[in-house]
């Protein structure tokens, strides 16, 4: 699979390792993503519950915390999978 | 060390590292406590003697990291940087140690005596996380304890650490970052004058101006100091042209990989194959079906269990005030100072019988659901519901206070983020039917149209709140934010907490409402003993007996339930001059829905606009009182040309 696929967090596979790699959205989204441990670069699974209509859940590999996060944001967030060989 | 003879120590960590709790284990005071990230607002103090030294010590908000979001990190670190601690305690959740050590990283570039309490560290072992606390101290360069707040684990060697650090004044070395952004923060520092206003250090202060996000300190910088301003404006311009992010992004990401460099050098995280019995009842709250089930049955019992408390205790404590009362008028008779005493007895009284109640339940059992970690899911689960209100899940939590009392719920949309989600939560909240109001409800709609008719007027709150919570929403041109919302692991509640809690949030009931209460109930008295309420329901009389079509007495009551909700009840019994039995003989059921819908709508209570004053401006407590009574007036409106049309009830 290609490095450079990347999509919008609300719509990756669940229970996939993917990393986060760019949010698109203002100082202060970016900043409360921060402060939770979600950065450029980290590792997240985005979470199989939650997947209908409401939030969505997305967990950090490195810090093991989980986020509710909105779908309005979830679109922000643009992630690309981890293939296993990683 | 600081101007007042006693050292300061500052306790500092993210929310929901467990600091309330250590800190009032070494306090022994009350402080609030929080699962919704942010709430401990008010920062709490105390006096304590510690191995024999007299330490001031200071329990800030939770923050996660230096560079302030809401208001409450504004509040916290102002305190941070200008009173200059004597030394700090960091609380970090060894559960999440990468996240909770940024902070710590950011704390040692203060260079202030600084000593770490590795707390949960029994959650941590649960989950598997092996921590290396010596090399974890050899990394960081200060003293690290482990410590389990709830048990008091590793509190002694917390305390003789800290002293130590502190009478020594051990200061920290600031870990080194990669080498383009330390160049590049060490160039600004040089440009920094000699006597220039510096936070903490030199370098700190340069980090800090490239990590400020504020036009307004560029545009002061640019006049106090010109060169300094284009100095950072090259710093700022170099660091973002190599990264490709913001300045204040790439300090940030620095300290992060920092940060997770040393979680993985010092803690060895053993995966567990099997699921905790706590992650498989998770699975079932947060089902997409199943949850919602959950919710509502939780929810259910939650007020069942809220309301058969209450109303024992309702009918317990109000029997005897108002035996008290009636004693009062046959011993002294209709004096003006016998309305006087009667008011301040009143108002004692509906603080003591009517809201604490029910309120004390609703108080425990909320921070029993927050304790648990359930609020969370709650408002991740309401969070598409909140959506309809042109809201999110974080102000589920306001709404369910607002039962009980609607002053602390407003005071508790502190937590949310934004100006907008805030205005239009504690507009709304006025519209909830809190105990007070409950009290009527039952009264007069439960009692004399049966329960239906009572739940249906729950159900026609909620509904109302839906429909302007979209209107409200049309006037603000910036959607919500949208949720961002930590969902903590769950775990078994702890009753010290949840009482600390109850009792923290009970404070502005009883230190704020319950005394206007008392004020508005003596005024009532005095209204009284001079006979002001004949001219006032003259007044009144072309809405109350023209437009809602009733008796020209009710019209003082209406003013009653601005001062005290539950006051219109009995002086709605008073004024007619009736049994609460008879009550049928002298007014229609219709009447009896269009009086409850109105007094129940119309007006904020004084402490809940009082409140809203003091929270978000004089200019959106008049909205709101504005708002309220032209919603009464037109609902109640409607409500009689239906009863007329279909010719009562
Ligand atoms: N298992 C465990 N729970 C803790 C520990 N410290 C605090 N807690 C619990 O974590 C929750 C949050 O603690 P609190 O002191 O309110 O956190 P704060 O937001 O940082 O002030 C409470 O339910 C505490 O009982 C600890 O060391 N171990």
């Amino acid at each position: 699979m290609s490095r450079y696929r990347y999509f919008p967090l609300i719509s990756a596979p669940p229970e996939r390792k993917l990393r986060i790699v760019e949010v698109l959205g203002g100082h202060g989204l970016r900043k409360r993503l921060f402060d939770l441990g979600f950065h450029k670069g980290d590792e997240i699974i985005l979470d199989a519950r939650g997947l209908l209509r409401g939030p969505i859940l997305v967990r950090s590999v490195s810090s093991d915390t989980v986020v509710a996060i909105g779908r309005g944001i979830a679109q922000k967030i643009m992630v690309e999978i981890i293939s296993d060989e990683e | 060390m600081t101007r007042n003879k006693y050292p300061d120590i500052i306790f500092i960590g993210q929310p929901n590292c467990g600091k309330s709790t250590l800190f009032n284990a070494i306090a022994g005071l009350k402080a609030e406590t929080s699962n919704f990230p942010g709430t401990t607002v008010k920062h709490t103090h105390s006096r304590v003697n510690i191995l024999g030294h007299i330490l001031n010590i200071i329990d800030l908000p939770g923050l996660y990291s230096l560079a302030p979001g809401d208001e409450a990190e504004k509040v916290a670190l102002s305190h941070l940087f200008y009173e200059k601690p004597d030394l700090i305690i960091n609380v970090v959740d060894a559960s999440s140690l990468g996240r909770n050590l940024e902070l710590t990283l950011e704390l040692i570039e203060m260079e202030l005596p600084l000593v770490v309490a590795l707390n949960m560290m029994d959650l941590a072992e649960k989950k598997g996380i092996t921590i290396d606390v010596a090399r974890l101290e050899k990394e960081l360069g200060v003293p690290v304890v482990p410590t389990v707040a709830p048990h008091g684990r590793g509190l002694k060697e917390l305390l003789e650490r800290a002293v130590e650090t502190l009478f020594h004044q051990v200061r920290p070395q600031p870990l080194t970052w990669s080498k383009d952004v330390e160049e590049a923060v060490n160039q600004l520092e040089k440009a920094i004058p000699l006597d220039f206003p510096v936070v903490a250090n030199r370098r700190f202060t340069a980090i800090k101006m490239i990590e400020m996000g504020s036009q307004y300190f560029y545009q002061v910088l640019a006049e106090i100091n010109l060169p300094l301003k284009k100095r950072l404006d090259e710093v700022k311009k170099y660091l973002e042209e190599t990264h490709n992010v913001p300045a204040y992004e790439v300090v940030a990401a620095e300290r992060h990989h920092l940060a997770l460099k040393i979680f993985e050098k010092c803690a060895q995280v053993a995966r567990s194959t099997k699921r905790p019995l706590l992650h498989r009842v998770d699975d079932l709250i947060m089902h997409p079906y199943l949850g919602y089930i959950v919710l509502i049955l939780v929810f259910v019992g939650f007020f069942f269990i809220v309301f058969s408390i209450g109303s024992p205790l309702e009918e317990i404590i109000l029997g005897p005030f108002e035996r008290l009362r009636v004693l009062l008028f046959q011993r002294l008779g209709h004096g003006f100072w016998v309305y006087l005493i009667d008011g301040l007895l009143q108002g004692i009284g509906g603080g003591l019988g009517i809201v604490l109640p029910y309120f004390v339940p609703l108080l425990f059992m909320m921070a029993l659901l927050e304790d648990i970690g359930y609020l969370a899911r709650v408002g991740f689960l309401m969070d598409i519901f909140m959506h309809h209100l042109g809201l999110h899940g974080k102000s589920i939590s306001p709404f369910i206070l607002g039962f009980g009392c609607n002053v602390p719920a407003i005071v508790s949309t502190r937590i949310l983020e934004s100006r907008r989600d805030k205005i239009i939560t504690t507009l709304l909240i006025p519209f909830i039917p809190c105990s007070a109001r409950t009290t009527i409800i039952l009264a007069l709609v439960a009692f004399y149209l049966g329960p239906f008719w009572a739940l249906g007027f729950y159900v026609f709150h909620l509904i109302l709140i839906a429909l302007l919570g979209r209107l409200l929403s049309v006037f603000f041109k910036e959607p919500s934010p949208g949720l961002i919302l930590e969902i903590p692991d769950l775990k078994i509640p702890s009753l010290k907490n949840i009482a600390r809690k109850t009792f923290f949030q009970l404070r502005s009931f009883i230190n704020f409402a319950w005394p206007i209460l008392i004020a508005g109930s003596i005024f009532l008295g005095i209204l009284q003993s001079v006979g002001a309420d004949g001219v006032i329901n003259k007044i009144l009389s072309p809405l109350v007996v023209k437009g809602l079509g009733l008796p020209q007495e009710l019209g003082v009551t209406l003013i009653f339930g601005f001062l005290r909700k539950e006051l219109s009840l009995i002086m709605m019994i008073q004024a007619l001059g009736i049994d609460y039995q008879q009550l049928l003989t002298v007014i229609t059921p219709a009447q009896i829905v269009i009086f409850t819908l109105f007094v129940s709508l119309f007006i904020p209570c004084v402490s809940t606009v009082a409140m809203i004053w003091k929270e978000v401006g004089r200019r959106i407590a008049l909205i709101s009182v504005a708002l309220n009574l032209s919603v009464a007036i037109i609902l109640s409106l409607a409500a009689r040309i239906i009863f007329e049309l279909i010719g009562g009830i």
